[in-house]
């Protein structure tokens, strides 16, 4: 397995991407948590030392409204790693390199989530960073703890996902475009024609029937790891309670635990 | 050293059946040529052999499958397709990249660059690199390892003529030091010179497999030039020993027999014979004819009836 590990390491650290990536994450970063905190800094109103730290950090995905945006650029990171073994015909001379495939593709796993998380929370502590330099308080430590390790999950989590497109569907271009789309396109439709239903039913406001599988979407359900404002939006008054970040993580995980599993299923019975 | 065995090597796509029941040894210190027309199923082969694609059969390297090979860079080299590699990594970088996992050091990859020729481009992305140079890298990568077997894909392709000349004076010197190289190639000219041994498939199935003069020699494109001005005496005993005659200029074209056997065959029925040449078929002769191709390549003039041999 370090065998694997070792050709992986090289892998990311040789890839332009890797470092444009991680770069774009990084400045998009750095700028708007600097805009967004010089803005809190000089407005007159308060939130909350603990709203604008979240908001700040997930550039304002904490609100519930606005997608991880660090988590859709990271997540790249997991598509690449399987993608580009398929894109440059790379896969059979990493196969020959390294024969085993379970190794192969645990490598991608764990050095995809390590950068990943790695680069998320470095994301966080330029938040922190910009905070401090516009004079604002800090919340307590654990529940910027808390928001570190949900925003850190999700991309993880949707990196893997990615991987695991790549691995399933061995093109790049259609992973990128399944990660990219599921969330912001396809679950919102789902969500969309769900509530549609829901409203013109008998009890639109009721938190039973055909809404509660608005909970198990799934990386609507893992945004709820970094989910700190409740916007009053409006699913909820059509009863759709969402779940916790816990039980949000839980759902997430789950999924990308399937698709994880069929990847190494596939991976391990198909042609190279 | 390392012998390679493949026993029963078998793949199907679909219905289709792309590899059949294909047994064969490579040994140690000699050159095993693998041919058979496009789509005949080589490249799948190899990739069976390299446990890349799933299918029926073994290969074994001195006993051990592939994937049972600890640090298998370090046994086996492979060459499978044309520039696999990131367009944007260094050809230096991508061989790090392979040569971490198997515990390669730094020299060896600048020594296989030096090798190949490719020592005053490896910091440069190979997306500038011709097919030929991306060959190269391909050839560095399955060197790599320092390996006693070598499985290569068509590894001539995209070399310039002296390239070819470069690559034919490798693989002698790579089998010379004692090392099993398996490697497929279009080119016949060149494999005439270059191969030892041969593997001929077609349609996925065994041709042929043996020393490469035995193959050609089993042609039936092979012939004897008999010159005699008693044709008349001569030609009926050929033809009732089996032979096929025809008349080319002022000789006679006589296949299926052996010089010997004409020789014989003339004194028997009193004919003078002036001149007996044998000719050899070629090696491309020989391939088509064994492959079934001869028919749609053979040029009209010559006549010889019994082409397909395969």
């Amino acid at each position: 397995m370090i065998d694997a590990l070792r050709y992986e390491w090289v892998r990311l650290r040789t890839l332009r991407s890797t470092y444009w990536l991680i770069g774009l994450a990084v400045a998009f970063q750095i700028l708007m948590t600097a805009l967004i905190a010089w803005r809190v800094s000089v407005s007159s109103g308060s939130m909350g030392d603990q709203n604008s730290f979240d908001l700040i950090a997930t550039i304002g995905a904490s609100s519930g409204v606005a997608p991880l945006f660090i988590g859709y650029i990271l997540g790249l990171l997991g598509v690449f790693s399987m993608g580009h073994e398929y894109r440059h015909g790379m896969i059979r001379a990493t196969l020959t390199a390294i024969p085993s495939r379970v190794h192969v593709l645990t490598a991608k796993l764990v050095t995809t989530a390590v950068v990943v998380v790695t680069a998320a929370w470095a994301c966080i502590a330029i938040a922190v960073v910009s905070m401090l330099a516009f004079g604002l308080a800090l919340p307590d430590v654990s529940s910027m703890l808390g928001l570190a390790a949900g925003t850190g999950l999700f991309s993880v989590l949707f990196a893997l996902s990615g991987l695991a497109f790549a691995a399933l569907v061995r093109n790049q271009t259609a992973a990128v475009a399944m990660l990219m789309l599921i969330p912001t396109v396809l679950e919102q439709i789902i969500k969309a024609i769900v509530l549609a239903i829901k409203a013109v039913s008998d009890d639109p406001s009721g938190r039973s029937g055909l809404v509660t599988i608005l909970k198990y979407l799934p990386y609507d359900a893992g945004g709820q790891m970094y989910t700190r404002l409740s916007i009053g939006d409006m699913l909820q008054f059509f009863g759709v309670v969402p779940f916790g970040p816990l039980g949000g993580g839980v759902v997430m995980g789950t999924y990308v635990a399937i698709l994880v599993a069929l990847s190494y299923w596939a991976f391990v019975r198909r042609d190279a | 050293m390392a012998v390679i065995e493949a026993v029963g090597l078998g793949k199907s796509f679909g219905a289709r059946r792309a590899v059949d029941d294909l047994s064969f040894t490579v040994q140690p210190g000699s050159v095993t040529g693998f041919l058979g027309p496009n789509g005949a199923g080589k490249s799948t082969t190899m990739r069976l052999m390299l446990q890349l694609d799933r299918g029926d059969g073994r290969t074994t390297f001195d006993g051990l499958t592939f994937t049972e090979l600890d640090h298998p860079t370090r046994r086996v080299g492979a060459l499978l397709e044309a520039k696999p590699f990131h367009p944007t990594r260094t050809a230096r970088n991508h061989l790090r990249m392979i040569a971490a996992p198997n515990r390669i050091g730094d020299d060896r990859i600048d020594a296989v660059l030096g090798m190949v020729g490719l020592s005053s481009v490896a910091r440069d992305k190979p997306r500038t690199f011709s097919l030929g140079m991306g060959q190269r890298l391909g050839l560095a990568a399955a060197l790599l390892g320092d390996p006693d077997v070598l499985i290569l894909d068509e590894p001539s392709n995209g070399l310039d003529p002296a390239g070819i000349t470069w690559l034919r004076q490798l693989l002698q010197h790579l089998a010379g030091q004692g090392r099993a190289v398996l490697v497929s190639s279009h080119l016949l000219q060149e494999m005439a010179v270059l191969a030892d041994e041969l593997v001929v498939i077609g349609r996925g199935v065994m041709l042929a497999n043996g020393p490469i003069d035995d193959f050609i020699d089993a042609s039936h494109l092979g012939a004897v030039r008999l010159r005699t001005p008693d044709r008349g005496l001569v030609v009926p005993v050929l033809r009732a020993l089996g032979a096929d005659v025809v008349t080319e200029g002022t000789d006679l074209v006589v296949s299926q027999l052996t010089a010997e056997q004409i020789g014989d065959a003339a004194l028997r029925a009193g004919a003078r014979v002036h001149q007996l040449v044998t000719e050899r078929a070629t090696l491309e002769e020989a391939f088509l004819e064994a492959t079934g191709l001869t028919e749609e390549f053979r040029s009209a003039g010559a006549e010889h009836a019994d082409g397909a041999g395969a």
